[in-house]
């Protein structure tokens, strides 16, 4: 009885002005909020907003038949709370129908996993309060930041207590075996690994309106055709994408709400076939194989790695002088000043600073709000070195009322 | 690398080339540009060169009509031709005292129009002169001299065989022009530079027509940047199809790294001192970083129209402590400066191309350029603004000269474009552009095989 797992990546970062040299150490707010309120506006018109109404009507049409599971980020949120309620409204309405599920991951969509484990927990219980706060629900299955996994990240997670974890499922750690049933991390005990299709995935999200491709235009019948092919040899198929494939990635022009419309329906012709959450998927299907990935993998670029983040020595050393501020800025304990160091770990950051200047590297620079990668960088360093010195101000006064607090318990 | 070892199929192109050798022992500019091309195609194609060659007294009395008086026609005439053909078998001289870098007179202004700081250096033994007027006692004799070349070339060329006419800018393109009227056969011509650069856009006169005229007849025509093929669409109202974009490449150099005269960095710029290249917009930039930052120095190497205005301007706004104009300055000497600067800045206001900035890559120096310019095309590897945007380009420096992480990037970046800009690029996209336009056929696979190979 195969299953269709939806994955819908729903994420907004608090984009940065164009902060010049000039301005450090006069201009202590750093986000572009006109831009990221345009943004905002725009995709929750063409993505949101359209999409969820779409989700909406499957799921009651087909009766609880039609399930799928979210993510929606931190950032995402706030600025939903901030600028459009009504979005966060939609998210609600659809969370009330019991078929929804959605997952944990870091309030900041961040990479601190890789720096600091403490940091990350931090901002994962957050991220929990939030989904509490407006959903109602204590997610068990965790995604972490683009996907960005290893078995180190499913053990850790395992060890939080979350039931299934989301990964790409990266071809060279799979070998010739498919990534349509469950795995199991190499070091874990018990939490499964649940694997993208990164073929079917991306015939939606990115192939959908190319019509350079021999499938183009795709119809919901013939992809159901390539769904039920799994039958004999696959117990889930994951179709993890980013929630703007939908009007934003794919225009309404191309059809693809169309697509969606029908695409239910075509699957579930086919008697053995249903949806599931991944919560549900994960309680009724067992483990198949191991799948080792010692390195961290990731659903970005063609390497699916870490190089769209870390890969030049301009992220290396941004993200390094970023989280070489923790322990002062937490010393200091000052929340609005947490609040703005945990803002400057979005992920996104780093990935409007890589240089790699091949096929992937027109993908960067569709989601970059700037000119170059090298822009990217130096905004963000002229910011980080007025923080910095707004840190170091904040840390020196901290340090002296300590002195003064332990004078007075002293005498 | 062998140059006439290669075997050529009889698909191979033979191409007539009319080129440039004038000033003679002149480095750089439109000569060279044209001689590196010339030889990087001939590794893959017949070439057969018209050149027109100005006798020793006519250089000579240009020369003197600037206020040099070294150099005697004797001197000349013994000096060899410092870039010569040597390496392409089929060379014609036509005796035509034609300086390509005419500029009409009537508009009053008297630019020069090259792209490289090189060209205004002579070398002649020890000597070194700098040539900055055009002659402008011929007047409306150009037009004489050039429809005589014009027809002489045509006459020569009716003794040579070839698919494909090549011109260099408007004055060979006339010849070009006469030609391809007596032969039929396909002209192309190669856009270093326009009337509209040179004069600014609102140079109307006869050698703009000219321009205009030429461009219309041509069958293809090869700016050296997208940024030149705007201009000719924007100014001459030439349609897209005809424009086939052929960036320049540049000799390889080998760098040093120079000793530092003083303590502060060093933010260079290397240029004649005219409108074109945009020196008040540099001046501009150097206030701003000296507000903030009075570690570094600026550096102006060249000299121009603007030169006093500039020193005028440094004491005004009180940078001078700061600001450097070292006047005229030879090939070694800009060398030098290149070895020790920390940022090299181009605010060119239009530029064909800027070879000057692939220079300062040679030499490993970040560079802050105008996006207004050829070289800004080719250059992944730097920073870029708009030429007015003084206060992002006066951040740029800032940044590179305050995070060694940014600079090291860039310059890295910028290494790794050299790859892509030489003349044997050039000359492949040259041949690209014939069999776009079906000019010659397209490439058998195992000639395919055989370029590549070569070229390894």
């Amino acid at each position: 009885m195969p299953s269709v797992c939806f994955y819908f990546q729903v994420h907004q970062p608090f984009r940065l002005k164009r902060y010049s040299f000039f301005d450090i150490g006069k201009d202590h707010f750093y986000e572009d909020d006109e831009k990221n309120r345009k943004i905002l506006d725009k995709v929750s018109e063409k993505c949101y907003l359209k999409t969820n109404r779409k989700i909406l009507d499957l799921i009651n049409r087909h009766k609880g038949k039609f399930k799928v599971s979210y993510s929606l980020s931190g950032t995402a949120i706030e600025q939903f709370e901030l600028h459009r309620p009504d979005v966060l409204e939609s998210f609600k309405d659809l969370a009330k129908t019991g078929c929804v599920e959605f997952l944990s991951e870091t309030y900041y969509h961040s990479l601190s996993f890789l720096y600091s484990k403490e940091e990350f927990k931090r901002q994962v219980e957050m991220h929990r309060e939030k989904i509490k706060e407006h959903f109602g629900q204590s997610p068990k299955v965790f995604r972490n930041t683009e996907l960005i996994y290893s078995n180190e990240v499913a053990s850790f997670i395992e060890k939080m207590g979350y039931k299934a974890i989301l990964c790409e499922g990266v071809d060279r750690l799979l070998g010739k075996r498919t990534p349509n049933y469950l795995y199991q991390a190499a070091t874990t005990l018990k939490i499964k690994s649940f694997l993208k299709n990164y073929s079917l995935s991306d015939d939606i999200a990115f192939r959908f309106s190319d019509r350079n491709w021999t499938e183009w235009p795709l119809h919901a019948d013939t992809f159901a055709k390539w769904v039920h092919k799994i039958a004999g040899d696959g117990e889930v198929l994951n179709l993890f994408m980013d929630y703007e494939t939908f009007g934003e990635h794919q225009w309404e022009e191309t059809g693809i709400f169309d697509f969606l419309d029908h695409l239910p329906k075509e699957i579930l012709k086919h008697p053995d076939f249903d949806f599931k959450t991944i919560s549900e998927a994960a309680d009724s299907l067992r483990v198949r194989d191991i799948y080792d990935a010692p390195d961290f993998t990731s659903w970005a670029d063609a390497e699916r790695d870490l190089s769209a983040w870390l890969s030049n020595p301009m992220e290396l050393e941004s993200a390094r002088r970023l989280y070489a501020l923790e322990e002062k800025v937490k010393a200091i304990g000052n929340k609005d000043l947490i609040d703005v160091w945990g803002k400057l770990q979005t992920s996104d950051h780093f990935y409007y600073m890589c240089t790699k200047f091949w096929a992937d590297g027109d993908v960067h620079k569709y989601f970059s709000p700037y000119d170059s990668p090298y822009d990217a960088y130096i905004y963000y360093m002229n910011i980080l070195a007025d923080f910095e010195s707004t840190i170091e101000e904040a840390y020196k006064d901290f340090k002296s009322v300590k002195k003064v607090t332990k004078k007075k318990e002293t005498v | 690398m062998p140059t006439s070892t290669i075997t050529k199929s009889p698909s191979h192109p033979k191409i007539l080339m009319l080129g440039w050798e004038f000033p003679p022992v002149i480095n750089g500019g439109l000569g060279v540009a044209c001689h590196d091309l010339c030889i990087a195609l001939a590794k893959k194609a017949n070439v057969t060169m018209i050149i027109p060659k100005s006798n020793p007294d006519f250089v000579v009395k240009n020369l003197n009509l600037i206020g040099l008086n070294t150099i005697d026609a004797k001197t000349l005439r013994n000096v060899g031709f410092n870039d010569s053909y040597k390496k392409i078998k089929n060379v014609h001289y036509i005796d035509a005292n034609l300086n390509p870098y005419y500029n009409n007179p009537a508009d009053g202004k008297f630019q020069f129009n090259m792209q490289s700081q090189y060209l205004k250096t002579i070398q002649v033994g020890n000597e070194t002169a700098e040539v900055f007027h055009i002659d402008d006692l011929y007047g409306g004799d150009v037009i004489e001299k050039v429809t005589v070349f014009g027809k002489l070339a045509a006459n020569l060329a009716h003794s040579l065989e070839f698919d494909i006419i090549h011109a260099h800018d408007w004055m060979t393109m006339i010849a070009g022009m006469e030609i391809k009227a007596q032969t039929g056969k396909p002209l192309v011509v190669h856009i270093h530079s326009l009337e509209v650069d040179r004069g600014g856009p609102h140079s109307k006169g006869w050698v703009y027509q000219t321009e205009k005229r030429g461009m219309e007849y041509a069958d293809i025509l090869m700016p050296v940047s997208n940024f030149t093929g705007h201009v000719i669409h924007d100014y001459y109202q030439i349609p897209w199809s005809k424009i086939h974009t052929v960036h320049n490449g540049i000799r390889p150099v080998v760098p040093f790294l120079g000793e530092r005269q003083f303590k502060e960095k060093m933010v260079l710029f290397v240029g004649r001192l005219t409108r074109q290249k945009g020196p008040e917009f540099f001046i501009d930039i150097a206030e701003r970083v000296l507000a903030v930052d009075q570690n570094v120095r600026f550096v102006m190497a060249g000299t121009g129209e603007y030169f006093n205005p500039l020193l005028e301007r440094a004491a005004e706004k009180g940078i001078a402590h700061r600001f450097h104009l070292t006047g005229f300055l030879n090939l070694d000497k800009v060398r030098e400066l290149l070895s020790r600067a920390d940022v090299y800045v181009m605010p060119s206001v239009s530029e064909p191309f800027g070879l000057s900035a692939v220079e300062a890559v040679q030499f490993g120096i970040p560079s802050v350029i105008s996006k207004q310019s050829g070289v800004s095309e080719v250059l992944k590897g730097s920073l870029k603004f708009d030429y007015w945007d003084v206060h992002r380009a006066a951040g740029y420096i800032l940044n590179l000269l305050h995070d060694e992480v940014l600079a090291e990037k860039v310059r890295q970046d910028a290494y790794k474009d050299l790859d892509n800009i030489s003349w044997d690029n050039a000359a492949t996209t040259v041949l690209q552009g014939y069999r776009k336009f079906k000019l010659i056929p397209e490439e058998t696979d195992e000639e395919q095989k055989l370029t590549n190979t070569v070229l390894s």
